[in-house]
């Protein structure tokens, strides 16, 4: 498939407030169900197991006019609970039949409550992640939160989910990763050849697409992008940090990359590569998924970190590994997480002589050109500036 | 030897420098210069670019790196882009060398710079809401007036009795100049009055960046204009600044100029880490690409008294850029 036919396919994926895709993969098939979930985290293995997709809500964008959300939430919160109210109290989530809504902050756990009262006929899950990475208290526990989601998607299937349906899954979860994970190193390796809008649409494609398709969506694209050539830029490497939950609208990242940043890594959706290796198929697979999110997943603003001299230490390792040059930080305007993690994390790149921006959003920003300002400044200053 | 070419893609016109540079000493090759009007600006800056290789009798693949700046930034065969303030900072240290301070009255913006002597912006600060600080608006009134832009400077140091024009907003401003053409008020008088408006904006501007004394370099469009240099001067002086406002002939190439040797720089600085980027050759793009104007600047936020959508920069209301390109006089 040609590379302008997968982007335009994943920008209609994106566009599709209507989630028309999982209509039609609902019709395909009569009694096949649809379960929404929000960022940052959920183990949607266990979704896919129980033969239902998992579908990414990731809010309204910046197509949709809030009406009736802002009656949900103070002035003084972020963005995406009321956009994503918004869609469902304008009809557009009907086609799912339950959502989940991780630990991610408590708008995202108010937003589970207001879910309740609303549209307590679904299947509704607050999904609480542990803190605690201890085996013995973290992990006992998110075991047993594990085997609760099983069970409530069991139910809601009519069939037990059983081992080897989720090894089943595990393994196509497991590719999944592992091609992202192999398209992010070519990024870093080559990012003329991706650019960063084009592998943010394909993870959002990612976020609605069966995981079995999107793998395919994902090889075909790097066939594509290999077999064209682009122009190399004097640009500069960086990373993008804070945009885990509250989605950047694409201009935003259109506009660093005008600006002339290459990003070679950043905490996009990160639902797709939070787990960093493959999860065993041998053993029980709930207590593989739990292991490996207690011991090998990623490190965010959602995830508290034990050792204060651990903070921010991935942070440290993607600049260098990536070979940046400095760091974006975008955070959603009243992002908790984000916002309460920026100065210890520029802290730590301070200590690290880092060179960092920072700027705020929402996911519905028009006016880029201050952004473009700043990060087209930001860069200028690293090429011309920088000892290396 | 490096040999690096600059464009400055303007809203009103595109501005092209190529350098050599050797052991830091530069020569400049050549220049060229197009007002956009109706034309696309991609299509003219490769042809400008272009027609100034072969004036200069220079192989493209000669050119070791292409900068860009202003709004470049789409310009497909572009090595890297500088942004405007960064060049413009080059660009006047270049023609005025010791100069500390620079204002860059283009077409959408006035930004008073503050650098050190290498060129490095230390600090700016820029026109925000408004466009009655910009050359666009000089342009737009010179219009109403009946009169070519390049007779602006010279008409408006004919004034006796300059007008006074509200330096807020364009759009009152324009509502100004109608009524001061219905009252009979001289076009010197009017233009005049124009020109102080913006000069008042522009050195409040170098007073907030701290500028208080020195040398200030005009660059930019309207850098030439001899009436607002005269404007720029008194209010100097009317806002108690020790400051020197100075022109130069090639005022308008600083940004291309400063992309130009900046571009230079780059090059030398990959090349010693063994990074060099090969320029691009001309071949690879069509010639006949389209302006695509990018997403990005087609989401500014509506402007608040038009309740129209601004252009790029949030400056001025939607169509005003191809309203200047259609009207401008070559």
């Amino acid at each position: 498939m040609a590379l302008d036919n997968i982007i335009e396919r994943c920008q209609d994926l994106y566009d599709d407030l209507r989630f028309s895709y999982v209509k039609e993969w609902k019709a395909a098939q009569p009694g096949r169900h649809a379960i929404g979930y929000m960022p940052v985290y959920v183990p949607r293995e266990l979704i896919h197991a129980a033969g239902m997709l998992p579908v990414g809500i990731l809010g309204g964008g910046d197509q949709l006019d809030v009406i009736h959300g802002d009656a949900y939430y103070q002035s003084y919160i972020c963005r995406i609970p009321r956009s994503t109210i918004e869609l469902a109290l304008t009809g557009r989530l009907d086609d799912l039949d339950g959502m989940l809504f991780p630990s991610t902050c408590d708008v995202i756990r108010n937003l589970s409550g207001m879910w309740q009262l609303k549209f307590g006929d679904k299947l509704i899950r607050y999904f609480d992640v542990p803190q605690d990475f201890d085996p013995a208290v973290g992990g006992k526990y998110y075991v047993y939160e594990l085997q609760s989601l099983r069970d409530e998607l069991a139910q809601l299937a009519g069939r037990p989910i059983t081992d080897d349906d989720l090894r089943q899954s595990i393994a196509l979860y497991n590719e999944n990763r592992a091609v992202i994970s192999e398209l992010y190193a070519y990024r870093s390796r080559e990012p003329w050849q991706v650019l960063t809008h084009e592998l943010y649409l394909l993870l959002r494609a990612g976020m609605i697409l069966p995981v079995d398709e999107h793998t395919q969506l994902l090889r075909d694209y790097m066939v594509a992008a290999r077999n064209t050539k682009r122009p190399v830029r004097d640009n500069c490497r960086v990373v993008m940090n804070g945009l885990f939950c509250e989605q950047p609208p694409l201009g935003l990242l259109k506009s660093i990359e005008l600006a002339g940043c290459y990003v070679v890594d950043d905490d996009f959706l990160l639902v797709a590569r939070w787990l960093l290796d493959d999860v065993p198929l041998a053993g029980d697979p709930l207590q593989n998924l739990c292991d490996a999110f207690l011991t090998r997943s990623l490190e965010t603003s959602c995830k508290f970190v034990p050792q204060q001299k651990d903070k921010g230490a991935y942070l440290l390792a993607s600049v260098r590994d990536n070979h940046a040059e400095g760091v974006i930080f975008a955070a959603p305007s009243f992002c908790d997480p984000a916002l309460l993690d920026r100065p210890m994390l520029q802290r730590v790149l301070t200590e690290n002589n880092i060179p960092y921006t920072a700027f705020k959003y929402s996911e519905n920003s028009g006016q880029m050109q201050p952004i473009r300002e700043q990060a087209g400044t930001f860069a200028d200053s690293i090429k011309l500036w920088s000892a290396a | 030897m490096t040999r690096a070419a600059g464009i400055d893609l303007g809203t009103g016109v595109v501005k092209i420098a190529v350098f050599d540079v050797i052991d830091g000493e530069t020569t400049w090759l050549g220049k060229h210069a197009s007002r956009i009007r109706r034309r696309d600006p991609l299509v003219l800056a490769r042809q400008g670019y272009e027609a100034l290789l072969a004036e200069l009798g220079i192989e493209p693949d000669s050119v070791d790196y292409i900068a860009t700046t202003g709004d470049g930034e789409n310009i497909p065969f572009r090595t890297g882009h500088f942004y405007s303030m960064t060049t413009h900072a080059r660009g006047a240290s270049y023609l005025r060398p010791g100069v500390r301070a620079v204002v860059d009255i283009g077409a959408l913006h006035g930004r008073a710079i503050s650098t050190d002597e290498r060129g490095k912006v230390l600090t700016y600060r820029m026109t925000s809401q408004c466009a009655s600080g910009s050359g666009q608006f000089l342009e737009n009134i010179a219009r109403y007036l009946g009169v070519a832009l390049e007779e602006v400077g010279e008409i408006s140091q004919q004034s006796d009795a300059p007008e006074t024009v509200s330096s807020i907003c364009a759009v009152l401003a324009e509502t100004d100049v109608i009524n001061m053409i219905s009252r009979g008020i001289s076009t010197p008088n009017i233009l005049k009055g124009i020109h102080l408006a913006m000069a008042s904006r522009l050195v409040k501007l170098l007073k907030s960046i701290k500028v208080r004394e020195g040398e200030a370099l005009l660059t930019g469009g309207l850098a030439t204009d001899q009436g607002l240099l005269d404007a720029m001067r008194e209010q100097v002086i009317e806002q108690k600044l020790n400051v020197t406002i100075d022109g130069h002939p090639d005022s308008i190439y600083a940004g291309a100029i400063g992309a130009a040797l900046w571009g230079a720089f780059r090059h030398d600085k990959l090349a010693q880490a063994d990074h060099a980027i090969p320029a691009s050759s001309l071949d690879d793009y069509d010639a006949s690409a389209p302006f695509t104007q990018t997403e990005v600047s087609q989401e500014a936020s509506d402007c608040p008294l038009t309740g129209t959508r601004p252009v790029q920069g949030g400056e001025c209301p939607a169509g005003e850029i191809d309203r200047l390109r259609r009207d401008s006089v070559e």
